[in-house]
């Protein structure tokens, strides 16, 4: 009835912004960063990777409230870098991550191919088993 | 910027794929994180565009079954969705409701008259011509006889004629739109991060099996022992996923497109931080902030072997490839990324 649609989960209105930055005023280098139509998804990997870096002191998320699709991602770091130069950073880390993982992939899995083509055609429902290690 | 401190991390992800099916992949994930495993189980789940039967026009009904039973039954047909990047969002056309760059119209039409019950099936389904490649839309049929899920039984007499319009979405949106039926995911199966306090009658070893396959891969080796003590700095860094796709997509290229709408995320964030850097300070102007993620595919780019990462400049494969280090030229926030 009144539900909200489906696809506000994940399509940002008009006008709405991906990100918006609101700088801390009594903490230096600290900011809050909130992730519009976004979840757990990006904000739980980008605290992840945040807080592999040095100059990152702090780095936190939290969903305000579980109907709205949105979340706050709180970045302090020391003098060195910005929160937003930190984040800018993390992202670049993941996205290269990321094709590493897709490159390691595709290998693996033309390998797997050459190697146990015998076993794919013959298993049509996936159960059979292929000894592993 | 200092790097210094990532040298462990240069090796990145690594990936041991255990069993391959069609239907079916089994790997271990190492090298990375547990919110990166986490965040690529999820997106696998809920977010790798397929398509299936959004709109139904009935045209004829007089089967036993209700108009709207048969279209629920005709939206959770797997349809493929190979290369999907052909295919445009509805909301991202220029049509006005569905047009054949955004649309696959499958029809159906069935009448019984002969004395036995007729069955119709997903094989039944007539896709229309043209459409963005030779395989989206077509129902995904496995089993020996070629037949496909029964859509609905007809009498003598009964029939049904509809036309099926299927779009481009995501398992977020509705689940008929999910790649995979499951995704197996475990860490640690001897539970020596203890990050699970088994609930027990008498003996929580005998009573909650290990999965000896995953324990096997454990270097650490078997169970804790008594003796051992515990490392509360230990963090997980292997996954075991097993993938089991719905048909519509080939298991591995759920991995990949869920590494890809991973980094699509990931770049649509830095393109609004950039974007806003351009606005507040030396106005470039170089139409960073316009581009939507969406636009950011398509022909475009090329196509390489198999899928194209989102955000690298034309004519450039791969950004990242060799080098050692990864965390080099990136195309992002840099003049030359304007096209
Ligand atoms: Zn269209």
């Amino acid at each position: 009835m009144n539900a909200p649609d489906r696809f506000d989960t994940f399509l940002l209105g008009d006008g709405e912004k991906k990100v918006t930055e609101v700088a801390d005023t009594r903490i230096p280098s600290a900011s809050t960063f909130t992730f519009n139509k976004e979840d757990h998804t990006l904000g739980n990997l980008l605290r992840s990777q945040l807080l592999k870096s040095p100059h990152v002191k702090y780095s936190g998320y939290r969903i305000p409230h579980p109907l709205v699709s949105s979340f706050e991602l709180r970045i302090q770091t020391d003098s060195t870098l910005t929160p937003r130069a930190a984040l800018q950073q993390a992202c670049r880390e993941l996205v290269s991550d990321l094709s590493t993982l897709s490159r390691e992939f595709t290998k693996e899995w033309e390998l797997r191919k050459m190697v146990g083509d015998g076993a794919k055609g013959d298993d049509k429902d996936g159960k059979g088993k292929v000894p592993g290690r | 910027m200092d790097y210094g401190a990532m040298d462990i991390d240069q090796v990145g992800p690594r990936v041991i794929i255990r069993e391959s099916f069609p239907n079916r992949a089994d790997f271990v994930l190492e090298h990375v994180d547990l919110a990166f495993a986490n965040s690529l189980r999820r997106t696998m789940l809920a977010e790798v565009p397929t398509m299936a039967i959004d709109l139904v026009e009935v045209d004829e009904n007089t089967s036993v079954l209700a108009d709207e039973f048969i279209a629920h039954r005709l939206g959770l047909i797997p349809l493929n969705s190979k290369q999907i990047e052909d295919v445009l969002y509805t909301r991202d056309c220029d049509c006005d409701q569905y047009c054949e760059n955004c649309s696959i119209t499958l029809t159906m039409h069935a009448k019984c008259t002969g004395d036995e019950i007729m069955k119709v099936y997903a094989r039944d389904l007539v896709v229309a011509e043209p459409r963005p490649n030779e395989w989206v839309g077509n129902p995904v049929i496995t089993d020996e006889a070629g037949l496909g899920p029964v859509i609905c039984k007809l009498r003598k007499g009964q029939a049904v004629r509809m036309k099926c319009i299927a779009k481009k979405g995501i398992a977020k949106e509705h689940a008929k739109w999910a790649p995979t039926s499951a995704i197996g995911f475990e860490y640690d199966p001897n539970n020596k991060l203890r990050h699970l306090d088994y609930w027990y009658e008498v003996d929580p070893i005998k009573e909650w099996p290990v999965d000896d396959r995953n324990a096997s891969w454990e270097s650490e080796g078997g169970p804790q022992q008594d003796d051992e003590t515990f490392d509360y700095n230990a963090v997980p860094s292997r996954f075991f996923f097993d993938l089991e796709s719905i048909g519509n997509l080939e298991p591995d290229a759920v991995v990949q497109q869920g590494i890809k709408v991973m980094q699509q995320k990931l770049a649509a964030v830095l393109q609004e931080l950039a974007g806003d850097e351009n606005r507040n300070g030396n106005a470039g102007g170089d139409g960073f902030g316009v581009q939507e993620p969406d636009g950011m595919q398509g022909g475009d780019y090329g196509v390489d072997q198999g899928y194209t990462t989102p955000y690298v400049n034309p004519g450039a494969t791969s950004q990242w490839g060799g080098g050692a280090t990864p965390y080099g030229a990136t195309p992002y926030g840099q003049s030359g990324w304007n096209q």
